[in-house]
């Protein structure tokens, strides 16, 4: 849950043509989630999921179409979609660093982390790098403490955080290249 | 007693090098489902008495006792479900996250045995979202047993198809708190219900429904396996059995260990995580940062369910340590924590609400040096006035807040009062780096 809401507070967003919940997204999820729940509603979070990782955060026009698509209410998708830290509303960089700030890694060091990230980087918490590559949050206990300090990147949880090593590794993932010598482009990504 | 050998860990060596994955075939291979065997061959009514019998007490923070929460369900009402408490998103807690990445059918045959004595028609195991990999170990599991008939069958004589799903969250501590999964279960915001109705008789779509933690259902196939009066030979006689304890902070081995309730916190710090580090002991928390703070006298604080009133804090909670060296700031210590209960606090109910985001504010007024001398009564008044047990709150998150700052208040006066003065130094670093 988080307080943060000056996401929110932004202006309704273009529209496309083209539907963000595509059919075979719609399929897929109507198969497989639909049977497990008494009510629809429920594949809510599944399907925000889905989305999540189709684009990498959740469109505003997807909870116009979500609401459709699972016959309740648009305010119900906004009221549950925005309570989840997970349901970013707007488009991230390529690699999301998610920096554990609770008591065991800060015991450990994760001030030191977030800090030396910041200061490479130039970026706060909630930002951003120019170039779309690298997206700096904070967040509370991931559930790996005994690893303190430690981060997710994107998906992956990175432990024992040592500043200069992962800022290095950071530094190595934000200046990958293809093949042709231009930089990756975004995985998975769409629109950013 | 001690324990004699690992129970809830006996796949997962010590070493980090051996620990590996257990999947069906490894794990049938070391007496997995045989206790849903065993259990499968007893009347439902019989597991129940068992697990009663076993004196199990929930693993997820309270401590319920297991068997008596089962037999509050109506009978005959159904479809009925069980939602399985993943969602492990209090700090310093890891339990669950180590048990399941390694070994996921501990945790499946433990759903289907709580699921056949109660006739569960449809299990959910909510998972907290950041845990993407564990996720991805589950659903593999789950297919397993599917494929083996663990799941998807119809018990013996009935027409109750048991399911089971994984149902992932979305990065909400609140989520675990019972209701709040139920509310996060159906798509909407995880926001705790008034109680009554309680979950086992209008949960989880209004139906009635059980809610276990994944250590204490891990814990049910050893219980059907080797009896109640075996269960009961470890830990105290008001807390039963094997426990997994998570080490963190400052500690040189930090991981997660298991031993007999009632162990000393000397002894899990010292014969298993190492030692402190960086110093000498001054504080730590018991059971996850709801739990208040155990003193510098505390050390060998004897950990098991009702630690509460013998020293002073909440209770044992979810049993993950998290140790403090004598170089710590424990202003700065209580700052994150309470950072942490305004940020999950979902928003409901004005006293934590509003009082948490207000005494985050004045610790970080006193970190900034601009502490003034009777901030330390206020800050204890606000605390004291908020949480389910003062009644001023729908659920226990606020009650969490309020242990923590009114145990740091209590065991550490000097330390707080002295940031009181004026004319303070600023505080940066939580603790010298070790
Ligand atoms: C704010 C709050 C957060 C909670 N978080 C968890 C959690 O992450 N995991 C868990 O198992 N129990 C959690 N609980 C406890 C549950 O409400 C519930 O008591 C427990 O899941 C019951 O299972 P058990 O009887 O097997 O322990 C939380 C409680 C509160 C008040
Ligand atoms: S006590 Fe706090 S977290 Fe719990 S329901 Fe009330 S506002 Fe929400
Ligand atoms: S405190 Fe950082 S993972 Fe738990």
């Amino acid at each position: 849950m988080t307080w943060l809401v000056e996401d929110r507070l932004k202006p309704y967003a273009a529209r496309r043509a083209e539907p963000y919940l595509t059919d075979a997204i719609k399929t897929q999820v109507a198969e497989k989630y639909f049977p497990r729940y008494p009510r629809k509603q429920a594949a809510l979070l599944p399907l925000f999921h889905r989305l999540r990782q189709e684009y990498g955060y959740i469109p505003e026009q997807a909870i116009d179409e979500t609401a459709d698509f699972l016959g309740i209410a648009r305010a119900e998708v906004q009221d549950a979609v925005s309570f989840y830290e997970e349901f970013r509303l707007t488009p991230s960089g390529e690699y999301v660093i998610s920096v554990c700030r609770s008591i065991s890694c800060e015991l450990c060091g994760s001030r030191a982390v977030l800090e030396r990230i910041r200061h490479v980087f130039g970026v706060d918490p909630g930002e951003t790098t120019a170039d779309h590559k690298i997206t700096v949050l904070e967040v509370e206990c991931l559930g790996a403490c005994e690893q303190a300090p430690c981060a997710l990147v994107n998906e992956d949880l990175h432990g024992h955080l040592e500043p200069d090593n992962f800022v290095r590794k950071l530094q190595a993932l934000s200046a990958a290249r293809d093949d042709q010598g231009r930089a990756a482009a975004p995985t998975g990504r769409t629109h950013i | 007693m001690a324990l004699v050998a690992p129970i809830l860990l006996k796949r997962i060596p010590a070493e980090p090098a051996q620990r590996r994955l257990y999947r069906w075939a490894d794990y049938t291979a070391t007496g997995g489902y045989e206790g849903l065997q065993k259990a499968c061959a007893m009347p439902p009514g019989e597991v129940i008495k068992l697990v009663v019998d076993s004196g199990l007490r929930g693993r997820g923070g309270a401590g319920f006792p297991c068997g008596t929460k089962w037999t509050f369900l109506p009978k005959d009402i159904h479809p009925r479900y069980l939602a399985v408490n993943f969602d492990e998103s209090e700090p310093g807690t890891f339990k669950d996250r180590y048990l399941v990445e390694h070994d996921p059918h501990a945790l499946l045959e433990g759903i289907a045995i709580a699921a056949y004595a109660n006739r569960i028609t449809t299990s959910y195991i909510y998972i907290r979202g950041e845990y993407h990999r564990q996720a991805g170990i589950l659903e593999e599991a789950v297919a397993e047993a599917y494929a083996y008939g663990i799941f998807g069958r119809k018990y013996p004589g009935t027409d109750i198809v048991h399911n089971c799903y994984v149902h992932r969250g979305a990065g909400a501590y609140i989520c675990g708190e019972e209701t709040g999964l139920l509310e996060s279960l159906e798509g909407k915001r995880g926001w705790p219900r008034n109680k009554p109705p309680f979950p086992a008789v209008a949960g989880a779509f209004a139906k009635p429904t059980i809610i276990n933690n994944v250590e204490t259902l891990a814990c049910l196939p050893h219980i059907v396996l080797h009896g109640s009066a075996w269960f009961k030979s470890m830990g105290t006689p008001s807390s039963a059995g094997p426990k997994l304890f998570g080490l963190s902070g400052h500690v040189n081995q930090p991981g997660v260990y298991e031993e007999a309730l009632g162990v000393k916190m000397s002894t899990l710090i010292e014969k298993y995580a190492g030692g402190v580090k960086g110093g000498k002991y001054k504080a730590a928390i018991p059971g996850g940062v709801s739990m208040g703070v155990l003193g510098t006298d505390q050390y060998h604080a004897e950990l098991d369910f009702d630690i509460g009133k013998k020293y002073n804090v909440l209770g044992l909670g979810t049993a993950g340590v998290i140790v403090m060296n004598d170089q710590t700031d424990l202003v700065l210590a209580l700052r994150n924590i309470v950072r942490f209960f305004a940020h999950e606090s979902c928003g409901q109910c004005t006293p934590c609400r509003e009082g948490t985001a207000w005494m985050h504010k004045m610790l970080n007024r006193i970190v900034d040096g601009f502490g003034r001398p009777r901030d330390f009564d206020l800050l204890m008044e606000i605390a004291l006035s908020m949480g389910a047990m003062p009644g001023t709150t729908i659920c226990g998150l606020a009650d969490g807040a309020n242990w923590a700052v009114r145990t740091f208040l209590q065991k550490f006066p000097e330390e707080f009062k002295a940031r009181l003065k004026c004319g303070q130094v600023r505080g940066v670093e939580l603790t010298a780096t070790a």
